[in-house]
């Protein structure tokens, strides 16, 4: 590093620096429309609409997020968005684990023809089609007033990236170390839990973050689902149903502050987790 | 005897494992037959029917009639295409400099690069809605920008059939850059530092290396990230929904935003009545399409390999 900077010749430096500012410029814009919608949520809800080229407050309206917390439902919106991301996050951790540790460790006939499945069906996509089925089912055995139809899709539709991330961890794990698990007389199970679930740490990480923030964003579905209960809704929903039920024009105050209680949260974690986060989402591509 | 003993009970063991085997697996198979087999199949059972979500009735044909004359479905089918194109020319591009430039030793490189892939972490529904704030006409803070910096009249990002293009692919290119920029880091941590420093010594520029070395190294990786990205553009429409709802006039309608509106009854509001035979119909097209795109671009990037 040092070496290389002494040799470094002004018009490479020069260079450098104009690369350096272009790189600034567009992690600015990047991160505009973040900053923008976190500052606007303070503004008054006149100061919004008459726009203007100004993305900060003239005056700081922090009632704003009383209106959406309390007038506009979003304290249960959120709950529901924690319920929802929380769910995913951990059924997914726990079946995905068992299933990538199955495909791994254990032989049996039809094995690999289910895995195959798994493989096809992440390449088939018939979009939002899917979504119409599992909705009159969750109508058909009265699970609609709950959210959990929403988590299990949820689930079931993101598993094949965690279980092959979780397969291709244990397929690096040593065999030797089941083996002496299973002559000191842990069976499959005990072996699973005892002895892989803790090597398996980092990749479980992964699979916490990436389902997390899935459960978290998932939009389309849990629409569907919500449709006319609007005590189910996540924030996503919630704060687009704002927006598109008519009267959400005169109220861009509230939106503002919304969109910012749905984003802020999950900022906040990739901040702490990014690294994982990055590592984990091109895994999953590698992968799948 | 004893070692007979021992190799049933081996046997019994392995049964036993078996077993357990069946039954950690079962979550995850359950769940792959309710959401994804069971959808699959449903979906082929009402492609010949008029369904409302009531009732259905058999009309033989008729749904494949009407998709042949069906002009909002193939021009949604068109903007699916223009989509795709107007994505990937910019975002490929973008991802692979952004790359190339954080491979190099410049500072804040980890900070530059948290921040380009931000975005991903976001819902798309909300960074579409966050988008119709900052396009919107009278009071968005992009023509408020650009009237200040002394433009006439305020552009209608979203409203006018000439402009509301422009702002998808915008939208689609801040949500998604930063994703392909970590593939290409990804894939180009695998190419030697020493191939570089013989390029160095050799007296390659920065411009050369990376037309010479960086990029051939590299199109193993760029051949997966082009059909992610082909897949990915083709598969888009929650931030068109919230952004445009596929207007004005249709012009922002792709294929998957179409068809939703077909089994949902358009938007939000749901106002239309549900057309769901028709919309599984035109699922199975979609997805015939995408199949199809998909053989395409393998044939072309083999060729290419071929020739290269």
């Amino acid at each position: 590093m040092e070496k290389s900077r002494a040799v470094m010749s002004g018009k490479q430096k020069a260079v450098m620096f104009v690369i350096w500012v272009l790189m600034v410029i567009l992690a600015i814009i990047t991160i505009f429309p973040v900053v923008y919608i976190v500052l606007g949520s303070f503004k008054s809800n006149v100061e919004l609409l008459v726009g203007g080229s100004n993305i900060f407050p003239s005056e700081w309206h922090f009632e704003n997020y009383v209106q959406a917390w309390t007038g506009a439902k979003f304290a249960t919106y959120t709950w529901n968005s924690v319920v929802i991301s929380v769910g995913v996050m951990l059924i997914s951790l726990f079946i995905s684990t068992m299933a990538g540790y199955v495909f791994s460790r254990s032989h049996f006939r039809g094995k690999n023809l289910i895995y195959g499945i798994f493989v096809a069906f992440m390449f088939i996509n018939v979009g939002s089609v899917s979504i119409r089925p599992l909705f009159e089912l969750a109508t058909a055995v009265h699970l609609t007033e709950s959210l959990i139809p929403i988590i299990l899709i949820s689930v079931g539709t993101g598993q094949a990236t965690y279980i092959f991330l979780s397969r291709g961890f244990v397929d690096s794990v040593p065999k030797e170390l089941d083996e002496a698990a299973k002559i000191d007389g842990c069976t499959f199970f005990q072996t699973f839990i005892k002895i892989i679930l803790p090597v398996l740490k980092p990749v479980m990480g992964t699979i916490a973050l990436l389902s997390f923030r899935q459960g978290w964003n998932e939009y389309i579905m849990p629409l569907v689902f919500t449709m006319s209960r609007d005590n189910l809704r996540p924030l996503t929903v919630g704060v687009n149903m704002l927006k598109a039920t008519g009267g959400g024009a005169a109220a861009w105050n509230v939106m503002f502050a919304g969109a910012s209680i749905a984003v802020v949260p999950m900022l906040i974690i990739y901040i702490i987790f990014n690294r994982n986060f990055m590592s984990g989402s091109t895994a999953g591509a590698v992968k799948g | 005897m004893p070692q007979k003993q021992l190799k049933k009970q081996i046997k019994k063991d392995d049964k036993k494992d078996k077993i357990a085997a069946i039954i950690m697996l079962s979550p995850v198979v359950f769940l792959l037959l309710i959401c994804s087999i069971y959808p699959f199949i449903w979906m082929f059972r009402y492609v010949c029917y008029d369904y409302n979500g009531f009732q259905a009735t058999f009309t033989g044909t008729r749904n494949f009639t009407r998709m042949l004359s069906d002009t909002t479905f193939w021009n949604s089918v068109g903007h699916t295409f223009e989509y795709a194109l107007y994505k990937l020319i910019f975002i490929i591009p973008l991802a692979l400099v952004c790359a190339v430039l954080l491979n190099q030793k410049i500072r804040g490189t980890s900070v530059f690069r948290a921040i380009y892939f931000m975005p991903t972490v976001i819902s798309s529904s909300i960074s579409g809605m966050i988008f119709t704030f900052i396009f919107a006409t009278q009071n968005g803070i992009l023509n408020g920008i650009l009237m200040a910096l002394g433009m006439d009249a305020p552009i209608q990002w979203l409203t006018s059939t000439d402009f509301v293009m422009s702002a998808v692919t915008v939208l689609a290119v801040w949500g998604g850059f930063g994703n392909y920029m970590l593939y290409f880091i990804t894939g180009m941590n695998v190419i030697s530092e020493d191939v570089y420093e013989a390029a160095k010594i050799d007296g390659a520029n920065g411009i050369q290396t990376f037309f010479r070395i960086t990029l051939p190294m590299l199109s193993p990786i760029l051949k997966v990230v082009l059909m992610l990205a082909i897949t990915g553009a083709f598969k888009d429409y929650e931030a068109i929904m919230v952004l445009t709802q596929g207007g004005p006039g249709n012009r922002s309608m792709v294929m998957f935003l179409y068809i939703y509106n077909l089994i949902f009854g358009s938007g939000l509001t749901n106002m239309t009545q549900p057309q769901i035979g028709y919309g599984a119909l035109l699922s199975v097209v979609a997805a015939i399409i995408v199949g199809i795109v998909t053989i395409a671009y393998q044939r072309i990037a083999k060729k290419l390999d071929d020739v290269m």
